[in-house]
């Protein structure tokens, strides 16, 4: 149960879109699905630097989680019509019904332009000594101006390795993107989730 | 006597508005604006941040454009409106791009009535590049 729910932690937590954002910027995003409610808020103290907190609640057991999160963007190419990325990740908190501790650390990429985007995060997570892969291809059908509403068609890849063996799940999703909004669903059969991230 | 106010009015606008090129685009420019180009701004969240950072600075002209920014993330460039008192450091036009996380190709500013084009040298050290440009020759 414990692994599933890091599980998805980490599945949802590389939904979002970058993890560091302009100078003095914050960001507010919320995620809703059968297993959990996810709520964070974070402000980039620079433009590599974004530090935060995130209030996680398992729906099914009733345990929340308080944490705080800390994104380092490492390197960043900007190139005509492009750009790529390389972030550090980490975060640490409690259960904040036993005060049990947790922590993450993980690394990022991606590479996007107006129309392709591939994304690679791996992630290590302290708790159940799990190291999980999310990988995203993307594309999107049309480009449209910074007012208009833009499409993405997501494929998501998760591979899971703990305990000596490897679990895999694939999640097509749907992204809309308009300004500073950006939401998101996905569905497989099983199971769906909803995200909402803004910035400003 | 009208024939002599409509040359002065004509030849007073020709002074004050130049085309430039970015990325095969040719922009219009006027007095007391910026054309920059912009590497990396590919999305509509980058292009928020980036009129964020300019909506803080006190050198914009908000009257024009929307908040006085405009921004083609397409074309990959930034249009800004400048106050008309204020004569304009490009370095803080280039520190608000970079805060948002981009990187600056190309500079124009058209302020009284001259326009002069920045580039980036090699180190990334913005440089004046060409003064007093025409339409023909700011490639």
């Amino acid at each position: 149960m414990l692994r599933i729910f890091f599980a998805l932690i980490i599945l949802f937590s590389s939904i979002s879109a970058h993890p560091v954002i302009f100078k003095n910027g914050k960001v507010f995003w919320l995620t809703q699905n059968p297993s959990f409610n996810d709520i964070r808020f974070g402000v980039s103290k620079t433009s590599n630097w974004l530090i935060g907190g995130r209030f996680l609640e398992d729906r099914k057991s009733n345990e929340t989680f308080a944490l705080v999160n800390n994104n380092y963007l490492a390197k960043r190419w900007n190139s005509r019509n492009s750009q790529a990325n390389l972030y550090l990740l980490s975060s640490v908190g409690l259960n904040t019904k036993n005060s049990k501790g947790m922590g993450t650390i993980g690394l990022h990429g991606d590479w996007e332009n107006r129309r392709f985007m591939a994304m690679e995060m791996i992630e290590y997570f302290s708790h159940s000594s799990a190291l999980v892969s999310n990988s995203r291809l993307a594309y999107s059908p049309y480009t449209v101006d910074y007012s208009k509403t833009s499409t993405w068609l997501i494929a998501h890849y998760r591979v899971e390795y703990s305990d000596n063996k490897y679990s895999y799940m694939f999640f097509p999703v749907v992204r809309l993107f308009k300004k500073n909004y950006l939401f998101e669903i996905g569905y497989n059969g099983n199971d769906s989730f909803l995200s909402f991230m803004t910035h400003f | 006597m009208k024939k002599i106010i409509l040359t002065i009015l004509l030849l007073s606008y020709g002074f004050s508005q130049s085309k430039v090129s970015i990325q095969d685009n040719e922009i219009s420019i006027n007095e007391n604006e910026a054309v920059v180009e912009v590497l990396g701004m590919v999305c509509s969240m980058c292009a928020f941040g980036i009129g964020e950072g300019f909506s803080k600075t006190n050198f914009i002209d908000k009257s024009k454009f929307i908040d006085g920014v405009s921004v083609d993330i397409d074309a990959q460039y930034v249009q800004l409106g400048l106050l008309d008192s204020k004569d304009i450091n490009p370095e803080k036009i280039v520190q608000v791009i970079e805060d948002a996380g981009y990187d600056v190709n190309l500079l124009f500013i058209l302020q009284n009535e001259k326009l002069t084009k920045f580039g980036t040298d090699k180190l990334g050290i913005l440089q004046p590049i060409a003064f007093n440009l025409t339409s023909d020759n700011n490639n």
